[in-house]
């Protein structure tokens, strides 16, 4: 952790007049090159760390270091950062050319050598030609690429995005989740993003951080964060899933409301309350007789996806949402009882009930 | 029923023509009668000359007039425009008590008659020996124009993305680089708008000019005004010509350059 | 002149470095406003109750003889009087007059709408000295009315045009229209082609749709143009003195009269505070006049 390239320590933001901290005690580190997604509910204090690594705003307490060295007294405008804003903010009144070049000419750089930078910077985005354009010829795709060229150029410390793909349509978000990403990798660049979209948050970042109400709920792959949350809020906020609370009983066994008993990967003490969650897409229709953790119950509800079936099955007083394959084989109907089973590995612990 | 909607419409379109005919009435005879060749004040001319221009150009009263109000406009735009700059950028970007007070002080002139305020800044500025003099016409116009640059650079201030102010700074200017850079340049069109209304205002006034001037800082206006009160011949119509072509140049080079609606 | 960029936290914030760059930015602006608006006010106030032996640097002792003046003589109750009547017909005239042109502007769909919005609001920029120039030409006993009914052999004799309260009542309803057009087209955004249509469908005519669609939507803009157009009015000089030829008296000409030729500046200022009183009760009244409307 000591030798990795950010570092963000006990990072606490409380706005005047505010009563609880926007940002309550943050920490969390980067390795150089790593891509982190900053992921969480709107308010939940995630852009605020962005604008405080920045230095759009100062913190309250805590520090950021880049190398080891406390950046958070330094001035915005000495910190090296390169930022994408939401909308973009692109210079209205210069040319996308202007735009990339005018970090470089607060840097003092010659006039050779920035046009030259400039012109690499515009093929790296695919904008090659096009620095001669006014910001407004520019689609919003284009535009979010000059943003981007503008950032790099500088070749920056650190890459910070507020929302990169907020502000494009469906299908070029796709394509741009995907561009971002490589130029990221082709770059090298250490880099951070902000969303409160999980999909982009899962499919860009090496690792996300979640966050809610301005605390740091978890920190991991997105494997990890998928498959392994370890809060509640963290369960239900990536995907979803249904969530049950019960009692330890023995190792790896639970007593659950309105089941039996339910098998599970996970350390928690005998006798302990538990939270666990069950995803959809992890149930199976029932095959084999001699599998634990079996629910049976009546289909109330089916979307057909494609892909996959959507079946609400009521489970005594408890609505369990399964995705099952649509090449399955026979398919329940409405109304039918089925019984589903879920591989103990896949019922995640996520969280001690506080008694 | 279709000859009565005809006849409205012809009705309606006449009525329009002849308002529109009386609104420029003045300003068209006055171009007819700054060609006629007499020397005294007669319609219709008899023949067509470029007499009465001549003889304006000729009139070192005029002449030294003009020069003084170019100027005089000038130093107003140029000092109502900065004073504006200031005041805009205060009140759009800070939140301070006394706020409320301070717009309240832009706004009230507005409201108060320019009659009023020419008898107050004679009273103010004449112990001060600034009757008749640059410095107490150019702050005259000063009290006048300021409410109207407020009003367009503030306009043009909040309609700056601070986004834009942000990148700009995270990308390495520093604040003062930033206001030259990024926040003078996008409220351009603001500050041209209010430089050239207040030009403009300095430029035409006559009101509160007639109670501060007399001889040495004696305006266009004021010029025209006291020899109105003795002579109306059309020496003073060709003057009229060429003091509205002058207004009508500058805003028609000003919504050429950077479009003056827009501005506004 | 940092400030444009430290804004976003300065907003929040009121450290001690930001309060020094606000009051560098506040300072020219208000001195500037200190000094040709609220000195004047409050200077004026005080020469309207100074006697007349005050002189350009001050003097003078405290008394409330020139508002005794004002309020008892005769005179100045005949200017008032004539000036509430100037104000008052061109006021009328001018909206009467304006109506129209803003109705036609609000509503056309004709491609030369900016021009002829330009056409109407260009007046504006051309001073008020040179406009009235133009009337005298037209109205003189010269000038383009009366040479035209001489050449026709209409009348023999002059037609008196100006000179009198008739010219500078024309003059100003012309000059002042542009200020009432203005105001009424801003004050017609809620007239849209659509209301009219849908009351010609539940069989309105023409008449109707007018006074019962158009009137009562666009009188807000019709009494802000009138009272606009009316204090303008009344405070106007230009016009009222060389239409009047010297022989119009309203309170415009007496207080210039007073300041620069009699040198009465306590006269001055107390009639200037007369003008000001009627002008700021004729606000309130509008202000009531518009709730009540509103309502």
């Amino acid at each position: 952790m000591a030798d990795h390239h950010v570092i963000i320590d006990n990072l606490v933001k409380t706005y005047p007049g505010a009563q609880k901290p926007s940002v309550d005690h943050v920490s969390f580190s980067l390795p150089r090159g790593e891509m982190l997604a900053l992921l969480g509910p709107s308010g939940c204090g995630k852009t605020t760390i962005l604008r405080m690594i920045a230095g759009l705003i100062a913190p309250t307490s805590g520090a950021i270091r880049l190398d080891g060295e406390d950046v958070s007294s330094i001035a915005v405008y000495k910190r090296n950062m390169g930022m994408v804003f939401q909308a973009y903010a692109l210079f209205p009144h210069m040319t996308i050319a202007r735009n990339i070049s005018f970090g470089l000419e607060m840097r003092k750089v010659g006039r050779a050598e920035r046009e030259e930078r400039v012109r690499k910077a515009l093929d790296l985005v695919k904008l090659t030609g096009l620095g001669d354009r006014k910001v407004s010829q520019l689609s919003g795709g284009q535009q979010q690429r000059a943003a981007i060229a503008r950032s790099l150029v500088i070749e920056p410390e650190l890459l910070l995005l507020d929302e990169p793909l907020s502000n494009l349509d469906a299908k070029l978000r796709d394509e741009m989740r995907d561009e971002i990403r490589d130029i990221q990798a082709r770059t090298g660049v250490t880099a951070i993003f902000v969303t409160h979209d999980q999909d982009e948050a899962l499919s860009m970042a090496d690792r996300l951080a979640v966050m809610s109400a301005g605390r740091l709920e978890q920190i991991g792959t997105p494997r990890e964060i998928f498959d392994r949350p370890q809060t509640e809020f963290v369960a239900s906020f990536i995907g979803a899933g249904t969530v049950f609370e019960g009692k330890v009983t023995e190792h790896g066994l639970a007593m659950v409301e309105d089941l039996k008993e339910l098998r599970f990967v996970g350390d928690a003490p005998l006798g302990s309350p538990v939270k666990l969650m069950i995803r959809p897409h992890r149930l199976r229709l029932l095959t084999d007789a001699g599998q634990p953790n079996r629910f049976s119950g009546t289909v109330e509800h089916i979307v057909y996806r494609g892909q996959t079936l959507t079946l609400n099955v009521r489970c005594g007083s408890r609505l369990l949402q399964a995705d099952l394959p649509t090449h399955a084989g026979m398919l329940p109907e409405r109304g039918s009882t089925v019984t589903l089973s879920v591989a103990p590995e896949d019922v995640t612990l996520v969280g001690q009930v506080s008694p | 029923m279709q000859e009565n909607a005809l006849l409205a419409r012809i009705t309606w379109n006449t009525l329009i023509t002849l308002l529109y005919f009386f609104l420029l009435a003045p300003i068209i005879i006055v171009f007819i009668i700054s060609f006629d060749t007499r020397q005294y004040l007669a319609f219709p001319p008899e023949s067509f000359s470029l007499g009465s221009y001549v003889k304006v150009f000729h009139n070192a009263k005029f002449i030294s007039a003009f020069w003084r109000s170019l100027i005089i406009g000038g130093i107003v735009g140029v000092v109502a425009v900065s004073a504006g700059m200031l005041l805009s950028l205060s009140l759009v970007r800070y939140k301070f008590r006394g706020r409320a007070a301070v717009n309240f002080l832009i706004l009230a002139p507005f409201l108060v008659p320019h009659i009023v305020l020419a008898v107050g800044i004679m009273l103010v500025i004449a112990p001060l020996g600034l009757l008749d003099s640059y410095p107490g016409i150019v702050l005259a116009h000063l009290g006048i124009t300021i409410p109207y640059t407020v009003r367009t650079i503030t306009m043009s201030l909040m309609a700056v993305d601070t986004r834009v102010e942000e990148a700009a700074l995270v990308h390495g200017a520093s604040p003062r680089m930033v206001f030259w850079r990024i926040t003078l340049p996008l409220v351009r069109p603001g500050l041209i708008a209010g430089g050239v209304i207040a030009f403009l205002i300095s430029f035409d006034e006559a009101t509160i000019s007639l109670f501060i001037v007399s001889v040495k800082a004696s305006t266009l206006p004021t010029e025209i005004y006291h020899y109105l009160e003795y002579s109306t011949d059309p020496q003073i119509a060709a003057l009229s010509v060429i003091l509205i072509l002058i207004s009508v140049g500058v805003v028609v080079a000003v919504e050429k350059l950077i479009g003056l609606r827009r501005a506004l | 002149m940092s400030a444009a960029a430290t804004a976003p936290t300065a907003t929040s914030s009121t450290s001690a470095a930001s309060r020094g760059i606000l009051l560098m930015l506040l300072l020219p602006g208000l001195v500037a406003l200190v000094i040709t608006f609220l000195l004047p006010l409050i200077w004026l106030l005080r020469a309207s109750f100074t006697s007349s032996t005050m002189s350009a640097f001050g003097g003078g002792d405290l008394t409330t003889q020139s508002y005794s003046t004002v309020l008892f003589d005769p005179f100045y109750w005949r200017v008032t009087w004539n000036t509430l009547v100037l104000g008052f017909n061109v006021a009328i005239f001018a909206v009467v007059l304006s109506y129209p042109i803003a109705l036609f502007l609000a509503r056309t769909e004709s491609r030369f709408r900016g021009v002829l919005t330009a056409l109407a609001v260009a007046p504006l920029l051309t001073s008020s000295v040179v406009r009235t120039y133009g009337w005298m030409v037209i109205l003189g006993d010269r000038g383009v009315i009366n040479s035209t009914l001489q050449s026709l052999s209409v009348t023999s004799g002059v037609i008196k045009l100006t000179n009198n309260s008739f010219g500078a009542t024309v003059a100003l309803i012309e000059i002042l229209m542009p200020y009432a057009i203005l105001a009424m087209l801003s004050g017609f955004g809620r007239l849209n082609a659509q209301l009219e249509e849908a009351a010609a469908m539940l069989g309105a005519n023409r008449f109707k749709v007018f006074t019962r669609i158009i009137l009562p939507l666009s009188l807000p803009g019709v009494l802000t143009a009138a009272l606009l157009v009316f204090v303008l009015a009344i405070s106007s000089f230009v016009t009222p003195r060389l239409m009047g030829g010297g022989r119009v008296f309203v309170l415009g000409t007496e207080v210039f009269n007073e300041a620069t030729v009699t040198l009465n500046w306590p006269l001055a200022a107390a009639l200037s505070v007369m003008l000001l009183v009627l002008f700021s009760s004729i606000i309130l009244l509008y202000q009531r006049a518009l709730r009540a409307l509103e309502a």
